[in-house]
């Protein structure tokens, strides 16, 4: 059992096509160094700089927002993360 | 009350149980305001003007431009170069005489957004940037009239309703600000959100059914999914957080 991290369509260049990536980790940041540490081009991909998210990406624990402290978010065996990009065309 | 030339235009619609007589009036009653005739406020000025809504006011600054047409379906190629509203409100008359078709060609700023929003039951958020929603989203909150969210990229969109003072706004989860860019988009996914938000709009004045409040709604066409995320009203949220809730 894992955490398992669902990939937003535009990142999956990053991730050899994959949707979801099962890491291991007590946070969501923990979870995310996996998956960097597997796919380091998700780095660019989220951060704008350590430790500071784009602007453009939300985090969702289990279907709800983890916002505003999202990297703190705890996180647990069988819990899905969701990286998704914010949209702002019409 | 209806005429019977509106009960037998809404027939099919006064058959549905939580519509009825009393739901047509309510549409017949409202005054909606559509921010933006482009891409998202296509297919909604066009299914609201079907369903009967009374009055709809159309506000877009721009003109019809051929890299419009793939997906801006109140525009057709007579219509290069003119007025987006003016083209919508042609396009609108012709579906349906009895919808009254404020066309406004303005760009919305904070300093008239207001008088924009003047005098309106619902605002529908059929914009293409981001300061603009924002801009909107907060005079919604100021002025307790309900925001009706809507974004497109690409074959994606996401949807949500925002009632002021009771659920989760735009600016709630906002981080800071979000560089613009040329946006790539086919027709369809706006087609799809576009429609959800006007089936928002129409639930909303008829009174019936579940919002989209405090859920994020994500669709992805690619692999045609809908994703539901929970969403909170932020109480230290810039535009909302005073508001009770």
């Amino acid at each position: 059992m894992a955490v398992r991290v669902h990939i937003h369509t535009t990142h999956r260049q990053f991730t050899n096509g994959m949707e979801v990536v099962p890491v291991e980790g007590n946070t969501v940041s923990e979870c995310l160094n996996q998956l960097i540490k597997q796919f380091p081009g998700m780095e660019k991909a989220l951060f704008a700089k350590k430790d500071k998210l784009l602007n453009i990406v939300e985090i969702y624990v289990n279907h709800a927002t983890a916002y505003p402290n999202e990297l703190v978010k705890p996180v647990k065996d069988g819990d899905d993360i969701h990286l998704v990009v914010m949209l702002a065309g019409g | 009350m209806l005429t019977p030339s509106e009960r037998e235009r809404y027939d099919r619609q006064i058959m549905i149980g939580e519509i009825g007589e009393d739901g047509q009036e309510k549409l017949k009653r409202s005054r909606v305001v559509i921010a933006g005739a482009g891409g998202l406020g296509s297919p909604i000025a066009i299914y609201l003007t079907a369903a009967g809504i009374g009055m709809i006011r159309m506000i877009d600054h721009d003109q019809v431009a051929l890299s419009n047409l793939n997906r801006q379906i109140l525009h057709w190629e007579e219509d290069l170069g003119r007025k987006k509203v003016d083209s919508a409100r042609t396009k609108l008359k012709n579906l349906n005489q009895g919808v009254e078709i404020e066309a406004i060609s303005e760009t919305i700023t904070e300093s008239n957004v207001s008088q924009l929003v003047d005098s309106c039951d619902v605002i529908v958020d059929a914009m293409d940037n981001l300061p603009a929603r924002y801009i909107l989203n907060r005079c919604a909150i100021e002025k307790k009239i309900p925001f009706f969210h809507g974004a497109v990229r690409g074959f994606e969109g996401r949807a949500m309703t925002i009632l002021p003072g009771e659920t989760a706004c735009l600016r709630c989860m906002y981080r800071g600000p979000v560089p613009q860019e040329k946006f790539p988009v086919i027709g369809v996914a706006p087609a799809v959100i576009g429609t959800i938000q006007a089936t928002e709009v129409i639930k909303y004045l008829v009174g019936i059914g579940k919002l989209l409040t405090n859920r994020l709604l994500i669709y992805n066409g690619l692999e045609v999914t809908f994703r539901e995320f929970k969403v909170n009203k932020n109480p230290d949220c810039d535009h909302c957080g005073s508001l009770s809730g």
